[in-house]
Parts: structure tokens; C-alpha cells; sequence
């Protein structure tokens, strides 16, 4: 990398030889190590491009315009993200450096490269599938979180097939690649308020019979996060006709009640957030009313001594309290 | 999940009756916690199986151990200093005790009451769970192959034989361990994520930054997984233990008087250190946590960086609407940079600039320059004071005078103020004074050759603390003394107990087994005594002793002296012999403690004598109160003072 002056080489010249570099260590034509350090040396090319001289902002605005340009023009994203496990340990990470970075580029309000990516949802899904391999999935993460914060690609992958495959990602037994899975699964439903509403409300069965998986997991933290998303989606006032639905099927009542008993003081209080709801409808079908009645007493004994040392938080207090008073007065119904 | 691992939670399978309150299914969690509101009887009154993770985890986030066996030694890490230390401890009690608060899930009921009134369509969902089940299988089957990915460190606790523990924090224990399908040694990280109620998010975050690194001077992270409640960490075992030990170690066998290391060793280390820092800040990473106790040697003299993400994690994690309270005591107060302290506008990656050259001082004289005064003092003398240097901590003005004008430069120019004016990593490694760096085989010689043995090492893996505490106790006879951590070491054999770290709060223990020794001890906390979180720990009850035996309890009184250090005083109280006011009456007549604290010192023995099955801890205020100077503070202990059953 030049230290003066504007970099060697043009936009179009970088992305070819760049294009080069990874084809020829796609077809392993070339000593794995050479094809390598070629893919190296080119996307620290591409950096210097987007984030070289700072004194030639001008001058710089133009070069990014053309890269960007150059890059859509030579499918080039994509075919990097196809290869990245080929790639070496600090070029993965150049990748998704300069894939957030071109995401994010915009003319006023245009993302050229959501619009993009639009007319290629492969890049995106192939993304996806990032995460069934051990050495990338967290640098597709990366990328896939930024893509999930428009609204426009975070559409597409909601309403594609491959999103219920995030329920397996967000298990698998490496924990960071679990946990980085979930959180773009998360991003994914939390985002965007109206889009996810209305993707939760038309895909409910699907979502939530999966859903029923994350909660009822062996794995502590796939239960103890999923019940947290899971009170955060339905307390979104978005979520309205979702959550009225959730809390008519005496089903989650009865999970969210054995929650309420986990072991882990953590999952008890998740649940209790979930549980309050089903409480506080003042319109409990019969079903859940049911259930209610016939643990009243019990419920009654156990809320009361709920987390009893919780009792510098108000807002806890408060609504313990609340429940017990609408389990107390809960009366069988007229008919 | 992999096939073998516990199916211990597998167990949801709603009933159609629903009994889901009876006490049958989980073991009584209703009776339990109506004997105590203590989390941990809570937590742990279930399903006995899985009851030992929590305890365990209780114990290791209580602070020190001492681990006897010998053996290979490595990593180190998250280890604090007695008193901030305490600190982090005193804010994870607190934290378990005050739970998560999930801001975002606690709509208010009324308002959420509101929208429910607006409609209900309560009638039409009874069957869209029929398929339920069905599902959920095929999911779990496609998880299972999940797991087979490329992974080549095995993600299941059964590929791993935990041995000793080589290090103790305030939130993890540190195992060697061997990784049985590879044949390898390896460190696992174990934390206990019930305790921390830190947001996965952070702690992710923190993860991904370490396994975003590949560099000689970083740890190597190999993978990470959930083992019940605790997430392991596998890391690169390093043999030599971490810098910390070297220095204690030096300075006890040797006259360090004049320094510890010679400016060849310093330089050749902090070079290595400077060059994983380097990387680190090109990665865009702050380490937040640079001091000799996070710096490990491999048997081979590589210097790497440790512990870089949980401590940022420690920092963050956790209720965000205290995290700038917490954020100012988390962390190691006397190698924090000023601007972090003040966290008035967040800081950048020169705040380990600021750490690395505390950590220089550390090198020549042993010891942090403020290390003897307790957090809260520090954060003011570094924010009052000029910045130290190398002899800011000195007894006589020529004491470190065979130091050169380069080192001297160096620690100046780290230790500025203005985060602005202190260089990067990559300049630094241009300073004069890096010239005297030698290669890894120096390090060899003269740190890990002339380093602790290897039961040593151990031992101190719990106890490092330069300077201070120092254990005021009573002996058979009945006298008082005072000893050193050093001078513990020798009558910890004699007494012919199994060395165990004396140390009120810190006491920890530890199982032998991947989570298959069952101990018979209780946590609880004092706050249903106090109504106030209280600094607890957790206490090993080796052997329930029966009542007619009447065995001396064994307790610890901490507070501060007169020069406002924290010191242990520990005493026996034989039931049927001893009184609370007799024994309160003699540590007043012995000096130890304030004649006006008697009565409230008499009262909470009194107390922990009465409940100490069920208690183990009290905080209490004491009524000679604190300096003018300071403020009350129960974590802290001013003003205040900690009453323990030991287990010794």
C-alpha cells in the first residue's frame, strides 16, 4: 500500500485482479498459499480504496463510487462470500469489513447496495448457510447482521424457507457461533416492527411450532435466551394479534408455568414476564381461565413467594402484586 | 446438542391435568424458598441432579481458592487484587441478588391491560399446536447434524478431563485440561452464566472478539460451549503461569528491593506484550484489562495476552441502567487510565496505553504504584495525583536508581493524562528503550527457569495480592497474631489442615470433577436478613456435624484498621462456651476492634451463631461509623463490617 499519494491502481483494475485472485484459488490452479496471498494483498487493496487517504475526500467519494460499481458489475460479492473458507484467517475478516462497509454506502436516501443485493438473494442466503461452517460462520454473521438492519433484505430472508433454519443454527453446540446465529435471528424478528408483525402474524403456526423447540431445548442458554425474545415479541405493542393468539392456547400457559419452576432463577423471572400475560388479559378464554382456577390457590402461595429478594425492583413488586390480586378475584365464568 | 450430553433438561412434556405447581416434579421449589429467600436455596431447591452447577459456581464466583495439587500450571486469569476484588464480588452479589432486570419485557401491566380491552379474540387458537411436537423433533434431529460441523475441538464436556485449577476469578474457574480425542493440553475458562446475569449479547461480543484473533502475543481461543448453567471457554494452556506469579514469586525468594526484573527482561517482555496489543487495536479491540496478571508465558517464553474478553464483559454486562456505576468499579482500579475512571466520555484504546505502562512499573518494582490503598482511594489519587512513575511508590529516593532514562521515558509517556498525547501500540514499539529486547529463549532463562515451581504456581493461581491484608487471628492458645500470606503458607501445613486460603469472602472450593462432586455447602445471603445485599460467599461444609458435638465454629470478622485496610480477624466460638458478648468483649480488649462496635459486633455473632445453619454471612454497620473523609459503604466496608463462618 502506497504511504503517498493516491493508491496505485484504479477501481477496476483492483476488482479484476481481485476477481482473478479468487477464481484462481476457487480452481486451485494455482499453490493454495500463493492464491492466498494474492486474495490478501488485492482486498487490502479494496480497503485502501474505502478507507485509505483521508486528505482526498473528494477524490475519494469518486473512487468508492466506482468501486462499488465495479463491484456489482463482476458479481464479485458474491463470489468471495462463496469462497471465504479458502480465504486466509485476516482476509475473511477484510471481507466483511468491505462488504458492511459498501452495504453501507448510500446516496442520500439509496443503498445502491441493498438494491443490489435485492436482485441477488443468493448473496444472502449463501450467507446463511454461512453458519453450517465452523471457520466462517461468524464472519457471515457479521455480514448477514448488517444486511438485517434493512428492511428491504431482512424481508427476504424472513419470508424465504432458509430462515427456519436459523431455529437449528441457533443451537448448534458451539457456543459462539450459537449465540452470534441468534443474535441475527433476533435482528431478523426485532428489527423491523411493522415487517416482523406482520410476518409473525401470517406465518404464526410455523414460527411459533418452531419456536416451542428453542424453549423446550437442552441447552440452557438456547432456553433461557428464546424465552426472553420470546416476552420481548409478545410485550411489542406490534405484536398484538400475535401475542392475543399466543395467550389464548392453554399449551403456553402450562409451558410458561414450568418455567416458572426451572431451576435457574434467571429462566424463572423470563417466564414470569411471559406468564403476567396471560394473567393481566382481561378476556382469558375458558381454557386458560381453567387452568388458572384450578392452581389459584396454589398460584397464589407460589407468586408470593416469588423471588421475594427481588425487592429493590419496583416495577417487579408492583406487577407481583397485581397478579396475585387478579388470581385471587378470579372467578369461574357466567357460563 | 451432541447425543451425550446431559438430558437432564429434556423434561417439558406439558400434562394435560396440569398439576404444574405441585412440588412433585421439580423437588419443592415452593417449600424451599419459603425456609429462606436466598437465591441460591431458591435456585438450587430443584431437581437434585442438577443442583451441583449452581453451587459450584456460586463457590467459584466467590473470589480466591487455593489448589494444592501440583502439576502442570498455566493460565491465569480474571485474577484481582484483594480489594477490588471484593469489589467485583460485592457487585456480583449484589448482582444475583437484585437478578435481571429485563427492561424490555417489563411493559407495564396496566398499559399492556389497556390494549388487551381494546379486543380479544380469545376463541379461534385451541389447535394450532396440534403438529407441535412432531416439528420439534425434526428440528432437533437436524440440530444433531449440526454439530458435526468442522469443528476440531470437541464441544462436549466428555472430550475433556478437567484437572486442577489453575486460576480463580470473580466469575470463571480455570482448569488445565486435557482434551482426550486430540491427546492435548488446553485451559478451560469455566463461567457461570446463572450468576452473571449478563446479557448474551456482551458476553457474545466478547467472544467473537477473541476468536477474531490470530496472533502470536493473543491467547488462543480454541472453541466454546454450554455445559448445563456454565459456558467453557478452551483456551491454550500456557505452562508458565501468568507474569503475576513470576513477580510474587521473585519477590519472595529474592531481595527485589531494587527492582524485580533487569530492563533486558522488561523490555524483551513488554515488547511481545506491546505487539499483541499492536494487533489488538488494529482489530478494532480494546483490552480494558492489561496488567501482569492478564500477561501469560508459555514454557517456550511466548508472551500472550489474556483474559481480554470476559473482563470487558465483566464491565458492561449486566443491568444497563447501573452499568456507569458498575462500570467505574469493575475493572483493576490501579492499572485503570483516568478517563476510564471518570467515564465521562467513554475512552478509546489508549486506556490500555495507560495500563501497559502501569504494568511496566509493575515489572520493576512488583507491584501497581497504588496498589496498598483501597479502590476508591485510588481512583482519586490517580485522578488528583500526577501521574506515577517508576518511584512514586518508593521508600528511598534511590531505591529503583540502576533504572535508565529509557524505561523512565517510557512509563512518562504511557502515563498521560490526556489520552491524546500517550502514543499507539505501533509507535511505541519504535521507543528507545525496546532496544534492549531479547528474544524468546531470554524469556526462558530468566523468567521461567528462575520462576516458581510448579506447586507453587498453584498455590498462588489464588491468592495474589501484593502489599496489604494481612490476617489478624487467633491462635489454640488464644492469642492474637498477625501473619502475612506468606507466613500463612508455612502454619497453613502445620495446622495440618489442607491449605485452604483464609480469607473470609475468598474462600472458595472447588470439586475434582467435571461436575460430579457434590458438596454439601449452602450460599446464602444475608439479605433477608439485612434487606440490603451483602458481600457473601460461599462456604464448604465438608462434613455435617452433627449438634451434641458442639464443634467450635470458626469465623472471620472483616473490617478495616486504623489505616483503613481490610483486615481478616479470625476466632473460634465453642457453643456452650464461648458467648457473643464474651468474645466481642475480648476483641475489644485485644485491641482489634472499636469498644464502641462492641455491642453490634456481640449482636450479629450472636445472630450467626443462632442461624448458622441456614447463615454463613452478615454484614453489618458499625457504630464508630468512618472517617470524616469517607462516605459509608457497605460494599466497601466502610462503615461496615462482614462477620463469616469459616469452613477451616
Amino acid at each position: 500500500m502506497p504511504l503517498f499519494g493516491k493508491s496505485q491502481k484504479n477501481p477496476a483494475e483492483v476488482v479484476k485482479a481481485l476477481k482473478e485472485a479468487v477464481t484462481a484459488l476457487e480452481r486451485g490452479d494455482k499453490k493454495a498459499e500463493k492464491a492466498q496471498e494474492e486474495v490478501s494483498k488485492q482486498l487490502t487493496n479494496v480497503k485502501s480504496i474505502l478507507f485509505g487517504a483521508a486528505d482526498t475526500e473528494q477524490q475519494t467519494e469518486i473512487l468508492i463510487a466506482q468501486l462499488s460499481q465495479e463491484l456489482y458489475n463482476s458479481n464479485l460479492l458474491l463470489l468471495l462470500i462463496n469462497n471465504l473458507s479458502r480465504v486466509e484467517f485476516e482476509g475473511k475478516k477484510d471481507v466483511a469489513q468491505i462488504f458492511n462497509n459498501i452495504l453501507r454506502r448510500h446516496i442520500g436516501a439509496r443503498s445502491p447496495t441493498v438494491e443490489y443485493i435485492c436482485t441477488k438473494p443468493e448473496i444472502l442466503f449463501t450467507l446463511i448457510s454461512g453458519y453450517e461452517h465452523h471457520d466462517i460462520a461468524l464472519n457471515c454473521g457479521t455480514m448477514l447482521r448488517e444486511c438485517a438492519r434493512y428492511e428491504a433484505l431482512a424481508k427476504i430472508v424472513l419470508y424465504s424457507d432458509d430462515f427456519y433454519k436459523f431455529f437449528n443454527y441457533v443451537e448448534v453446540s458451539t457456543f459462539d457461533i450459537a449465540s452470534d446465529a441468534f443474535s441475527t435471528f433476533k435482528e431478523l424478528l426485532t428489527r423491523h416492527k411493522l415487517l416482523s408483525a406482520e410476518f409473525l402474524e401470517a406465518n404464526y403456526d410455523q414460527v411459533f411450532s418452531h419456536y416451542q423447540q428453542l424453549l423446550n431445548s437442552e441447552n440452557y442458554v438456547t432456553r433461557r435466551q428464546s424465552l426472553k425474545l420470546l416476552g420481548e415479541l409478545l410485550l411489542d405493542r406490534h405484536n398484538f394479534t400475535v401475542m392475543t393468539r399466543y395467550i389464548s392456547n392453554p399449551d403456553n400457559l402450562k409451558l410458561m408455568m414450568n418455567m416458572l419452576k426451572e431451576k435457574s432463577r434467571n429462566i424463572q423471572f423470563e417466564a414470569f414476564h411471559v406468564f403476567k400475560v396471560f394473567v393481566a388479559n382481561p378476556n382469558k378464554p375458558k381454557p386458560i381461565l381453567d387452568i388458572l382456577l384450578r392452581n389459584q390457590e396454589k398460584l397464589i402461595d407460589f407468586l408470593t413467594k416469588f423471588h421475594e429478594d427481588r425487592s429493590e425492583d419496583e416495577q417487579f413488586n408492583d406487577e407481583k402484586a397485581y397478579l396475585i390480586k387478579q388470581i385471587k378475584e378470579l372467578k369461574p365464568s357466567a357460563e | 446438542m451432541p447425543p451425550g450430553s446431559p438430558g437432564s433438561y429434556r423434561r417439558r412434556s406439558a400434562s394435560s391435568d396440569l398439576p404444574p405447581l405441585k412440588p412433585s416434579g421439580s423437588g419443592g421449589v415452593v417449600e424451599s424458598s419459603s425456609k429462606s429467600s436466598s437465591s441460591e436455596v431458591a435456585a438450587a431447591g430443584g431437581i437434585s441432579g442438577s443442583v451441583l452447577s449452581t453451587k459450584r459456581s456460586s463457590t467459584s464466583s466467590a473470589g480466591g481458592t487455593a489448589q494444592r495439587k501440583t502439576g502442570t500450571l498455566g493460565l491465569v486469569t480474571s485474577i484481582a487484587e484483594p480489594s477490588d476484588r471484593h469489589h467485583q464480588q460485592q457487585q456480583q452479589q449484589q448482582k444475583s441478588g437484585s437478578g435481571p432486570t429485563i427492561s424490555s419485557t417489563k411493559t407495564k401491566i396496566l398499559q399492556l391491560q389497556q390494549e388487551l380491552n381494546k379486543g380479544v379474540n380469545g376463541s379461534s387458537v385451541g389447535d394450532d399446536f396440534k403438529h407441535l411436537s412432531k416439528m420439534a423433533g425434526d428440528s432437533a434431529a437436524a440440530a444433531l447434524s449440526m454439530s458435526n460441523l468442522s469443528n476440531t475441538w470437541p464441544n462436549m464436556k466428555e472430550d475433556y478431563e478437567l484437572r486442577e485449577v489453575i486460576g480463580v476469578g470473580a466469575t470463571a474457574v480455570v482448569h488445565a485440561a486435557i482434551c482426550l480425542p486430540k491427546a492435548e493440553k488446553c485451559a478451560i475458562k469455566r463461567i457461570n452464566l446463572e450468576k452473571w446475569n449478563t446479557s448474551m449479547e456482551e458476553l457474545l461480543k466478547e467472544i467473537h472478539a477473541m476468536s477474531s484473533c490470530n496472533h502470536e502475543n493473543v491467547v488462543n481461543y480454541y472453541t466454546s460451549f454450554v455445559v448445563k448453567e456454565e459456558l467453557w471457554l478452551v483456551l491454550r494452556l500456557l505452562e508458565g503461569g501468568s507474569l503475576l506469579d513470576v513477580i510474587k514469586h521473585r519477590m519472595k525468594s529474592s531481595d527485589c528491593r531494587h527492582g524485580v526484573f533487569d530492563e533486558a527482561t522488561i523490555a524483551t517482555v513488554l515488547k511481545e506484550v506491546l505487539k499483541g496489543l499492536e494487533y489488538f487495536h488494529s482489530n478494532g479491540q480494546i483490552h480494558r484489562d492489561i496488567k501482569a496478571g492478564n500477561i501469560l508465558l508459555g514454557e517456550d517464553g511466548t508472551v500472550q495476552i489474556a483474559d481480554f474478553g470476559v473482563s470487558a464483559w465483566l464491565a458492561t454486562g449486566g443491568d444497563l441502567s447501573r452499568q456507569k456505576v458498575r462500570h467505574t468499579f469493575v475493572g483493576t482500579p490501579c492499572w485503570m487510565a483516568p478517563e476510564v475512571m471518570e467515564q465521562d466520555h467513554g475512552y478509546d484504546f489508549k486506556a490500555d496505553i495507560w495500563s501497559f505502562g502501569i504494568t511496566a512499573i509493575e515489572m520493576v518494582t512488583g507491584t501497581a504504584p497504588y496498589h496498598k490503598y483501597p479502590p476508591m482511594k485510588v481512583l482519586m489519587l490517580t485522578l488528583q495525583n500526577d501521574p506515577p512513575q517508576i518511584d512514586t511508590g518508593a521508600e528511598d529516593k534511590d531505591q529503583y536508581k540502576n533504572y535508565g532514562k529509557s524505561i523512565r521515558k517510557l512509563v512518562t509517556d504511557c502515563l498521560q493524562k490526556d489520552p491524546a498525547k500517550r502514543p499507539t501500540a505501533t509507535e511505541l514499539l519504535k521507543h528507545t528503550f525496546f532496544r534492549k529486547a531479547k528474544d524468546k529463549k531470554y524469556v526462558q532463562q530468566t523468567l521461567l527457569m528462575a520462576g516458581p515451581s510448579l506447586d507453587i504456581r498453584v498455590q498462588k493461581a489464588s491468592k495474589r495480592q501484593p502489599g496489604a491484608s494481612g490476617k489478624l487471628h487467633r491462635t489454640v492458645s488464644g492469642e492474637w497474631v498477625w501473619s502475612s500470606d506468606e507466613e500463612d503458607q508455612q502454619d497453613g501445613g502445620s495446622s495440618g489442615n489442607k491449605k485452604t486460603e483464609r480469607r473470609g469472602s475468598e474462600d472458595v472450593h472447588h470439586g475434582d470433577g467435571a461436575g460430579s462432586v457434590a458438596t454439601n455447602d449452602t450460599t446464602i445471603t444475608a439479605e433477608n436478613v439485612g434487606g440490603v445485599p451483602n458481600i457473601t460467599s460461599s462456604m464448604q461444609q465438608p462434613n455435617a456435624t452433627s449438634e451434641q458435638e458442639l464443634p467450635p465454629v470458626n469465623l472471620v470478622l472483616r473490617m478495616r484498621n486504623n489505616r483503613r485496610e481490610l483486615n481478616d480477624i479470625r476466632f473460634e466460638f465453642i457453643p456452650g462456651k464461648d458467648t457473643a458478648d464474651g468474645i466481642a468483649s475480648e476483641l475489644v480488649g485485644a485491641g482489634l476492634v472499636d469498644g464502641k462496635d462492641m455491642v453490634s459486633i456481640a449482636a450479629n455473632l450472636q445472630q450467626l451463631i443462632q442461624q448458622r445453619d441456614q447463615v454463613k454471612h452478615l454484614t453489618f454497620a458499625l457504630t464508630s461509623g468512618c472517617l470524616a473523609t469517607e462516605a459509608p459503604d457497605e460494599k466497601a466496608l466502610i462503615g461496615f463490617a462482614q462477620m463469616s463462618i469459616s469452613s477451616e
